[in-house]
């Protein structure tokens, strides 16, 4: 079985709304409505620190992370529970996906998503320029819609929007039930948290946090999901050695291609925000 | 509408007031729908399974949307 995932490296993240932008761009979500946030983990209000400034010649202790939030796509998703007329449903490859000719506008889904990653048409939903954008039909007025993975790109082996357009590749994309997937070497390897995690919900979306990954492996001008073999450890390697990381793999010229062990260049960081 | 600018997810304690506020104006049960919502995470915590939450909503669940097509329903559930 396939069950997608999505790995968010919080410590790549340069809270730019690259993805919210092109997700909004992709999906055609209406204007007024966002499907994909960039959050601040840190202080009360957006892209606000949390701690204090140094003072008598101390470091300060301000604190700040990017929290990119949307669909998590729970394995226990309590908004497909709760919907009386199974518009929202989960596809066999683990998406959450509203079947917008059967929503009814009820938005019990909306009170039962811990994350509030859903959003309601109150009014005729308007697209700038009028005819829309991206690849996707709009929704009519008087339904819910949210994130679905870009689940039109993945039916034909592309990544969500948000994922290739991350510019700091903090976005990786894949199968979780496929051990030597990018996804699952990434969750094996790093520290990971789930959104929420006393609810229950189990989602399909994890974050990165602590140590920097390698990111989004760019070994070539196609889409990662085009590509057979793409892994930075695709040489059946498990993780990369210290040697491989501090020396790094530039891809170079017209060729992108990596070869034997190489992994995507990385620059070791700590912990995101601590300047 | 959601809030694009909302900086952080909404602490359990405050979600319930949350919920009631974003069902106030709909033209379905508001309680219905907050109790289901408390209800489903609870199934998602595993504290009621989902056979337990079919059954205790089943019957208000048809009083007001005239179906009941929820995922959760266990087999050998019989409908009226």
């Amino acid at each position: 079985m396939t069950k997608h995932g999505l790995v968010i490296d919080q410590e790549r993240c340069i809270g730019c709304q690259a993805c919210a932008v092109s997700c909004k761009q992709e999906n055609n979500v209406p204007m007024g409505q966002f499907w994909n946030r960039v959050l601040t983990e840190g202080g009360e209000k957006m892209d606000t620190p949390s701690g204090g400034y140094p003072e008598d010649g101390g470091s300060g202790s301000l604190d700040m992370q990017y929290q990119p939030t949307a669909c998590q796509h729970c394995e226990n998703a309590p908004c497909v529970k709760v919907c009386p007329v199974n518009a929202t449903y989960t596809r066999d490859d683990g998406i959450v996906e509203i079947d917008y000719d059967k929503c009814i506008g009820c938005r019990y889904c909306m009170a039962a998503c811990p994350y509030n990653a859903r959003v309601f048409n109150w009014d005729e939903p308007e697209h700038m320029p009028e005819g829309g954008t991206g690849d996707v039909e709009a929704r009519p007025q008087g339904v819910v819609e949210k994130c679905t993975f870009c689940s039109h790109r993945v039916d034909e082996g592309l990544d969500p929007a948000c994922v290739v357009n991350c510019p700091a590749d903090a976005r990786i994309f894949g199968d979780l039930d496929d051990e030597s997937s990018t996804v699952s070497k990434y969750i094996d390897t790093y520290e990971t948290d789930q959104l929420l995690e006393d609810r229950g919900t189990d989602p399909n979306t994890y974050y990165i946090s602590g140590e920097m990954s390698p990111g989004r492996p760019q070994t070539s001008d196609k889409m990662e999901s085009e590509l057979e073999d793409v892994s930075p450890w695709s040489d059946g390697d498990d993780v990369p050695s210290e040697e491989a990381d501090s020396t790094g793999a530039e891809s170079s010229g017209g060729s992108h291609s990596l070869s034997g062990g190489e992994i995507p260049y990385a620059t070791s960081a700590k912990s995101g925000g601590d300047d | 509408m959601s809030d694009p600018q909302q900086p952080r997810l909404t602490p359990i304690d405050e979600w319930e007031d949350e919920a009631e506020a974003m069902l106030d104006d709909v033209e379905y049960d508001t309680d219905l729908g907050v109790q289901m919502a408390r209800d489903a995470i609870r199934v998602s915590n595993g504290e009621m399974t989902d056979a337990e939450f079919h059954e205790r909503y089943h019957e208000a669940v048809l009083d007001e949307f005239g179906e009941d097509e929820r995922p959760t329903k266990p087999e050998g559930f019989e409908d009226d």
